[in-house]
């Protein structure tokens, strides 16, 4: 039984390495995997648009001034599938913490990968860092 | 005799799934594999929709940080060979990738063409089967294909996004065969450009009541060396509806693409 249990185990294992879900524009173009940023804000409104969702977070800088981050994310519908509430999970006027990586210009600009919403629970918002890049390895061998 | 075939078939998949403790698979009035239902494409996951994805975050690792990382349909995952293209074609596919995918035809809020949009995990696809035809509804890019069933592909078309697709039952597995396609979409991976002499072959395998295996090739004399086989799998998605997706609302990507390259910031590799 034990040894069914760990064949299964690693079958999924090789089902997962050959899984390829998600597509769309690139994230890895727009903002820099090696520059990710974790902020805390008041919340100050959210577009839930299609093909992407953003949100704006007032932050205040190393000098106390306050500065308004725009973050961007996955669309509505694959966020409202995987639990997210409108105007219920967070809502303007909301102190969130997200973490997520830089835009590429340096400006306040934001790829959101993960919320900590005011009930405490860590929603994704956005996909991992370089989605839709190309990733690691081109399509085709490199010659 | 067919009969008896289409008994032993029917025995035969009973078995092997009530073997793996999976539900059967249903069948049609007609005894074939009923594919009706909302489908992910990409997973291996079973469950609902949330339970499937909730936890470990849709394409990544979200609240589970130990959850392995699932790719975009832009990535060639681990382990897979090489696409099979011609060395001018591979160089133009290696052009797309060191722009980082830019120039994804996705980008601008084009459909995502074959097998694109069958193996993507993000959005939903709902498959409606009767005797004669089975309809597939994509939430991606709102596309669709009508794909009669023991029909013939019309002599003369106009190149289209999600090509022409006629299909034929091979034992329990649907095969679809697709032509007409423009040149326009991605196959799988960045820069995966193909010629409107594509030719698509899919197999739908209904495994068991939750599970889909999708195996298909594609052939493209122009740009390829050999046919390109890739195989994925499609999960039910019990209670998920397909919504709607007007990419076009809102689509700042392709100019701000270009504000950051005027700006001279380096967004290529």
């Amino acid at each position: 039984m034990e040894r069914r249990k760990s064949g299964v185990g690693v079958l999924l294992v090789v089902l997962l390495l050959s899984a390829f879900p998600s597509a769309h524009h690139s994230f890895g173009a727009e903002y820099d995997a090696n520059n990710p940023i974790t902020l805390t804000g008041v919340l100050t409104n959210i577009e839930w648009t299609n093909p992407h969702s953003h949100f704006y977070l007032d932050v205040k800088d190393s000098t106390g001034k306050v500065v308004n981050w725009k973050f961007e994310g996955y669309p509505p519908a694959v966020l409202f599938r995987t639990g997210w509430k409108r105007d219920a999970t967070m809502k303007p006027g909301d102190t969130i913490t997200v973490f997520g990586w830089r835009a590429r210009d340096g400006g306040n600009w934001a790829h959101s990968r993960e919320i900590t919403v005011p009930d405490g629970r860590k929603m994704f918002f956005g996909p991992p860092a370089g989605t839709g890049d190309g990733g690691n390895t081109p399509a085709v061998e490199v010659k | 005799m067919r009969a008896l075939i289409a008994a032993t078939a029917v025995g035969t998949s009973l078995v092997v799934a009530v073997l793996s403790g999976q539900g059967a698979v249903p069948r049609a009035a007609d005894g074939k594999p009923d594919l009706t239902g909302v489908w992910q494409g990409g997973s291996t996951q079973r469950g609902n929709w949330e339970e499937a994805n909730g936890g470990t975050g849709v394409g990544g690792t979200g609240r589970n940080p130990t959850a392995p990382v699932v790719l975009s349909t832009n990535d060639r995952p681990a382990g897979r060979e090489g696409a099979p293209y011609q060395d001018w074609a591979a160089k133009k596919v290696l052009e797309a990738y060191n722009r980082r995918g830019i120039d994804d035809p996705a980008g601008h809020c084009l459909p995502g063409g074959v097998p694109r949009s069958v193996i993507l995990g993000l959005f939903p696809q709902q498959f409606v089967q009767t005797p004669k035809q089975i309809i597939i509804l994509y939430e991606y890019m709102h596309t669709f294909r009508v794909i009669p069933i023991g029909g013939t592909h019309p002599d003369d078309f106009i190149p289209s996004y999600m090509g022409n697709s006629v299909a034929h039952w091979e034992g329990d597995t649907l095969v679809v065969d697709a032509i007409g396609f423009n040149d326009k979409t991605w196959l799988s991976g960045t820069g995966t450009f193909h010629s409107e002499d594509l030719h698509v072959t899919e197999r739908y395998t209904r495994v068991d009541k939750d599970r889909i295996d999708y195996e298909v090739t594609m052939e493209d004399p122009k740009v390829l060396t050999k046919p390109w086989k890739l195989t994925s799998s499609l999960m039910l998605r019990e209670g998920t509806r397909l919504e709607e997706y007007i990419c076009a609302e809102n689509n700042l990507d392709p100019a701000r693409y270009e504000q950051l390259l005027k700006a001279g910031v380096k967004i290529t590799r």
